[in-house]
């Protein structure tokens, strides 16, 4: 005999009343019970008969809610007797036996805003320490290596400066570029009131050099290499890569932080000088296009106003930049434990935190060098 | 092999014919065919790299074959599109080797998600059949409350488990389902799947290397070899089997076969 081939459709379970007898109908499984209610309709306080033999399917959602009835049926002193075929009175009774304890299938209840507050607080706390531990542990490791010339990892440096700094010749340079260009006619039209066009060139030098150039090349490179970092020694730790260096006798730190550290604060005031050079130029074809100033004016007025000091503050900042960029991808990385879900997370966050350290450091600088008159 | 079929008065649940799947010039089936019946618990054996995961994949339409068509349930899934599969999906539970558990929900409500998504019950009576679940795989329904990243590997087996059988799928598809666990929660494990079978008539297909489980619990063993099914029978057949490749896999190596090593007082004691 040949069984024949079932197809899933649903008839919505169904109890009909009889006299006294119950009579169940339809498919009793998780898509045909729809919203059945736990007493099945019925008042539990009753004694009932349900006989089920005349379903055409049961699972084990079907079956709790029948063994939950009579559960509670009972509970309400009346009783559910229920008529079933053998199989359905063994599916019956392995729902039973491994139903769960209601107390064990409430989650925790969160904590209140008081103690949010706190667990926040001690958990913010808790991360700059350890961030500066970090730094601490770091500092260690930079000035034992720098004792053990053979130890430098050139090569890990090089290809570092290569990931960092030229491969992000043309992002730079296109965003100061366009920088330059924006600063040039926006300030270029409010001047043109004064007549005064040709302090264009002032502004550009001054805001790109002392300022713009590095503060942009920063944020770059924040999104573009301290993620990357972070990603990949978060990668590293959550696949035991990191713990495998250690069991090889390496240290981490040496091995994946140190590099990157040095390959950045390389490459950020490089990049930085580009950004300046791209900058004024976007100044200058603006200015050239717009208000018919000409190269040669143009970078003989930058000359005049435009003084060494504020070059070398621009590019003062960028290997600061470098540092806290490098620090914060490589300790988020090293903070991820377990799962894939947590490279992400902590990718997220090195790029928005060190953007943010950034900007207020450079925010600070300008502060202090207006105050000792720079 | 048809005419067998025929007796058993068993549809196939899963039925393969002339599998041909390449990457590249890399050939993994190179022409298999066969047939799963429903109620059987089969298991698909095989070296690493055999081909048995990629052949799984594609019985739950997670992949294409290169060639050679795939039907479940009697409807050829071969090419079927995104959401024409749905309906067919939803008949299927597929536990994955590390258990594929969603990372940002409880392991309630990583079993439960299958019955959210695809019924109108109440949410707690979700909640109490998740329990259920869970406890059928062999896990304390406390440890529902608990993340995925909160559990062993053991544990997060057995919380794939219980949500791969969310829905009593008609099939339910196990990759490596005893690795990873010990031999005593291995055997556990064993028991529940044919306990689940003989009472809800699922059809479960596993792929493993647990020669014991497959000896106590197969009804029929799937031997993938150089692309190809070098066997498929009883396990006892496969023991029996005129290749040595397939029979090598299932002989237990006895210790005492072994050479013995040469006692440490033995070398010393030459003068």
């Amino acid at each position: 005999m040949r069984s024949k081939t079932r197809v899933p459709i649903c008839t919505p379970a169904t109890v009909v009343a009889q006299d006294n007898q119950l009579r169940a109908t339809g498919t009793w499984t998780a898509f045909g019970l729809g919203k059945m209610g736990a007493d099945l309709g019925l008042d539990p306080a009753s004694r009932r008969t349900l006989d089920l033999t005349g379903i055409d399917r049961f699972d084990t959602t079907g079956a709790w809610l029948v063994q939950r009835a009579v559960q509670r049926f009972a509970d309400a002193g009346g009783a559910l007797q229920v008529d079933t075929t053998r199989a359905q009175r063994e599916l019956l009774d392995l729902v039973g036996q491994h139903q769960a304890d209601p107390a064990d299938l409430v989650p925790p209840t969160p904590p209140g805003v008081i103690e949010e507050i706190g667990r926040d607080t001690f958990g913010l706390i808790n991360k700059y320490l350890t961030f500066l531990a970090f730094i601490g542990r770091l500092t260690f490791t930079a000035v034992r290596v720098a004792f053990t010339p053979h130890n430098w990892r050139w090569r890990t440096i090089i290809r570092g400066v290569e990931e960092a700094g030229f491969n992000a010749l043309p992002i730079v340079g296109l965003l100061s570029f366009l920088l330059g260009l924006v600063i040039a006619y926006q300030s270029g039209v409010a001047l043109q009131a004064y007549n005064g066009s040709i302090f264009v060139a002032d502004l550009v030098g001054l805001a790109m050099l002392r300022e713009l150039a590095p503060l942009i090349t920063a944020i770059i490179v924040a999104g573009r290499t301290g993620s990357a970092y972070t990603a990949q020694i978060a990668t590293m730790k959550v696949t035991e890569e990191v713990d495998a260096l250690r069991t090889l006798g390496v240290a981490p730190l040496e091995a994946l932080a140190l590099p990157k550290f040095f390959a950045l604060v390389i490459s950020l005031p490089l990049l930085a000088v580009f950004a300046d050079l791209m900058g004024i130029l976007g100044g200058m074809f603006m200015a050239n296009a717009m208000f018919d100033m000409s190269f040669g004016t143009f970078v003989q007025r930058l000359n005049e106003s435009v003084s060494l000091s504020s070059f070398l503050i621009g590019i003062g900042k960028a290997p600061i930049f470098a540092l806290m960029i490098a620090a914060v991808g490589c300790y988020q990385g090293f903070e991820a434990d377990s799962g894939a879900e947590q490279v992400g997370r902590h990718t997220t966050t090195s790029v928005v935190h060190a953007i943010f350290l950034v900007i207020v450091v450079d925010a600070v600088f300008a502060i202090v060098f207006s105050k000792v008159g720079l | 092999m048809s005419a067998a079929l025929y007796e058993s008065g068993r549809e196939p649940v899963i039925r393969m014919v002339d599998i041909v799947t390449r990457f590249g010039r890399k050939v993994v089936h190179d022409g298999i065919s066969l047939d799963i019946l429903r109620e059987d618990i089969f298991a698909i054996v095989g070296g690493s790299g055999s081909g048995k995961s990629t052949l799984m994949r594609e019985a739950v339409m997670l992949q294409e074959p290169t060639e050679g068509t795939i039907e479940l349930f009697g409807q050829d899934v071969t090419h079927l599109g995104e959401l024409a599969s749905l309906p067919v999906r939803r008949r299927i539970g597929v536990m994955f080797q590390y258990g594929a558990l969603f990372s940002d929900m409880t392991v309630l409500e990583n079993v439960g998600m299958p019955l959210r998504e695809h019924t109108s019950l109440d949410r707690g009576l979700i909640n109490e059949i998740a329990g259920i679940k869970l406890s059928l795989a062999g896990l304390s329904p406390s440890v529902g409350v608990l993340y995925p990243s909160e559990l062993s590997g053991g544990m997060r087996k057995r919380a794939a488990m219980a949500r791969a059988i969310a829905l009593d799928p008609e099939l339910l598809v196990l990759d490596e389902p005893g690795s990873g666990l010990d031999p005593v929660s291995a055997a556990a494990l064993d028991d529940l799947i044919v306990s689940l079978r003989d009472l809800l008539g699922l059809t479960i297909v596993m792929i493993t290397h647990d020669m014991a489980s497959v000896r106590r619990i197969a009804d029929r063993v799937a031997f993938l070899g150089d692309g190809k099914l070098l066997a498929l029978g009883h396990p006892d057949e496969l023991a029996q089997s005129g290749d040595a490749r397939v029979r090598d896999f299932f002989v237990e190596r006895d210790v005492t076969e072994c050479e013995p090593l040469p006692s440490p007082g033995s070398a010393v004691a030459k003068p």
